[in-house]
């Protein structure tokens, strides 16, 4: 029944997704609503989302495959089908979001290394490839040495790319909220946690519903409960620092989140839905076995993490370099004022339908997937 | 008493003098623009050597400060790209906030809506009835360590040997990585649009949509080529900033927004040459430069 319902939401979203696939191939970037003072908005947002799902949802198939947790047998190859239809989505929408998407070509024939872009590019590349093999080889020869070695370097991979996101932020000494070296570190724990929310709705929503299903719910719930308390702290370290620095500019950007134009997405959806309702749930050991409040809470916490990448974001760009420089100007996407246009809603709205459609169809589709095996 | 009359006759003198001199100098001037004209219309190919004027190399410093930066433009061309270093000079008491340089560089470059290379901030400063403005033109800094260059995934942005930084518009894939580094929002990017939208089509002889989109469609000349505005291709969908007008520069033309300034507060030169004007100013106590904490160096220099 969940699967039709999740089924019926996908092809629903990739639907309403059509007229933004439309518009950004076929007009162009003339109806968004980032621009030259906002560079970067929604889109950039949801590829840090997604590419944080796949790779978190990389690392938790390692429990299978690399660690032999006995409770996790079995779970690694859905995990890792979700790390293969994940990045893929996080690519679209940052290929979307660029002036040229027709060179991406160039970042391969002449990449500039020291960029973090360029590294990113190279390691997305070679995180697909690793991720293909990585699923063949558990299914073919899941004990051998071939396959932890290549899952040790997808491992690797999933916690530089996570980290690289970060940096690709943190290198912008001119945005004060993000020029921090915590921002790398902090980002493959958000990668992990988005993982385990993955894990807990494929599970608790895809597969039968028995003891060990339940166990395996159980214990991604308290694992939930702990990450969710880290990424708390995390908030409270960069947002009472930036505060209690008294620099403007260091703290401008904060204000904007608890305070300002962002504060309902970031009291409404990013703390109350996406980090307290898990919390109260989870907590409660019989609902914390349940399938269906399982999968909900993971949604809830995706949704919230879709709602941090976006805070971290665009309060941080709506901080104008100079002083008067908005004002100096104007014309076309040269707003300070940034939220999101339908039609980048409607790209995010089908890129999450392609995901989800994908992801389902190749679990009831592909043979390999439809087989479900548990180790009792 | 006889001592200060023969001191006013003197400064009478000298006045009458420097009139002289600046009346020649602008004859010069006149002289050499027809020239430059005529170098145009007879041989193209010989433009950049001819528009390079003799009497302009010549002018002292009690000339114009436009002829003597013609002069210091004109000896910086004959010495090797490496060995010249552009900067600008923006003096901020004798910008009067009339906005030309912006017009004069949108112009020039023939930039959409959405573009800009030079805006001019404002700022007022105290409270009524104690209030001045103060403006400041903002065109790229030109770092001497660019933020913007180490985070182009593609070499698309970088230093050119004369100290400018440069985008090379076929490389760039529009990530806008660039404009987010930039710690003076000096970059735009180009969404394709023209200033021609919305207007209806007309017939006969009431300028319309297709004549209008005509000449935004015409190319402008950035870095040394000809762009046009057609099917996507860049500039659009590029990232776009101030290049100290180079294609002017290497035919021997100051940048639009110096030429343009009618306060004469933007000046431009190269500092290797100590005799040049800009090199005389930038080493004066009561100069500035954006944010210099951060250690970016620009080479855009403001007299306070």
């Amino acid at each position: 029944m969940i699967k039709r319902i999740v089924y019926g939401l996908g092809a629903l979203a990739l639907l309403l997704g059509l007229y933004g696939f439309y518009s950004r191939l076929f007009i162009g970037e003339r109806e968004v609503n980032y621009g030259s003072y906002v560079t970067w908005g929604l889109w950039v947002a949801m590829y840090l989302f997604f590419a944080g799902i796949s790779t978190g949802a990389y690392m938790l198939a390692t429990l299978d495959h690399l660690f032999n947790v006995r409770l996790f047998k079995g779970a690694g190859k859905y995990a890792l089908w979700g790390a293969l239809v994940t990045m893929p989505a996080a690519l679209i929408t940052i290929a979307f979001d660029l002036g040229h998407m027709e060179r991406i070509w160039k970042v391969y024939l002449s990449p500039n290394f020291g960029a973090p872009m360029a590294q990113l590019v190279w390691g997305y590349t070679l995180f697909l490839v690793v991720i293909v093999v990585s699923l063949v080889l558990t299914l073919r020869r899941p004990q051998t040495l071939s396959t932890k070695v290549v899952m040790s370097i997808g491992l690797f991979l999933a916690i530089f790319l996570s980290g690289g996101v970060g940096a690709l932020l943190s290198v912008n000494a001119s945005r004060a909220s993000w020029h921090a070296a915590m921002l790398p570190a902090q980002f493959p724990i958000f990668s992990l946690t988005s993982g385990v929310a993955l894990l807990m709705t494929l599970l608790g929503w895809f597969t039968p519903d028995d003891e060990t299903r339940q166990q395996r719910v159980r214990l991604l719930g308290l694992a939930m409960i702990v990450l969710i308390l880290v990424k708390a702290y995390y908030l409270w370290v960069d947002y009472s620092v930036a505060l209690y620095s008294g620099v403007p500019d260091t703290a401008r950007a904060v204000e904007l989140v608890l305070f300002g134009q962002y504060a309902w997405a970031f009291w409404g959806l990013q703390v109350a839905l996406g980090m307290i309702v898990p919390l109260i749930v989870l907590v409660q050991p019989r609902l914390a076995r349940s399938g269906f409040w399982a999968g909900l809470m993971g949604v809830l916490v995706l949704v919230g993490f879709a709602v941090a990448r976006s805070n971290i974001i665009f309060p941080a760009l709506a901080i104008p370099e100079l002083e008067g420089l908005t004002e100096a100007f104007h014309g076309p996407h040269l707003n300070i004022d940034y939220a999101p246009s339908l039609m980048e809603l409607s790209v995010v709205s089908g890129v999450v339908g392609l995901a989800t459609l994908a992801y389902l169809i190749g679990v009831d589709a592909l043979p390999f997937l439809k087989k479900y095996e548990v180790t009792k | 008493m006889k001592q200060v009359l023969q001191n006013q006759q003197k400064a009478s003198a000298d006045v009458g003098r420097r009139n002289f001199l600046r009346a020649l100098a602008g004859a010069a001037g006149a002289v050499t623009a027809l020239q430059v004209l005529d170098a145009l219309e007879a041989a193209p190919e010989q433009v950049a050597e001819s528009l390079v004027p003799q009497t302009v190399t010549e002018a002292d410093e009690t000339a114009d400060v436009l002829i003597r930066m013609q002069a210091d433009l004109a000896r910086a061309l004959k010495k090797q790209p490496s060995e010249r270093r552009w900067v600008m000079v923006i003096d901020l008491r004798k910008c009067v906030g009339c906005h030309a340089c912006t017009i004069a560089c949108v112009a020039e470059n023939k930039l959409p809506p959405g573009v800009v290379y030079r805006p001019v901030i404002e700022e007022e400063i105290g409270e009524y009835p104690n209030v001045t403005r103060r403006f400041i033109p903002r065109p790229c800094m030109q770092c001497e360590n660019p933020p913007c260059v180490p985070v182009c995934p593609v070499h698309a942005t970088y230093t050119n040997a004369e100290g400018v930084v440069e985008v090379n518009y076929e490389q760039c894939i529009g990530c806008r990585a660039c404009l987010t580094a930039c710690p003076y929002g000096a970059r735009t990017s180009d969404f394709g649009y023209t200033y021609a939208e919305g207007t209806p089509n007309a017939d006969g002889l009431i300028l319309g949509r297709d004549a209008a989109d005509e000449y935004e469609r015409a190319p402008n000349f950035e870095y040394g080529r000809p762009w046009p505005r057609e099917a996507h291709g860049s500039p659009m969908g590029n990232a776009r900033k101030c290049h100290f007008c180079l294609h002017r520069v290497k035919e021997g033309l100051l940048p639009e927004c110096v030429t343009t300034c009618i306060g004469r507060a933007t000046l431009f030169g190269d500092a290797n040459d100590p005799d040049s004007v800009v090199a005389q100013l930038i080493h004066r106590p009561n100069v500035i430069r954006l944010k210099e904490e951060l250690g970016t160096q620009p080479r855009v220099y403001y007299i306070v």
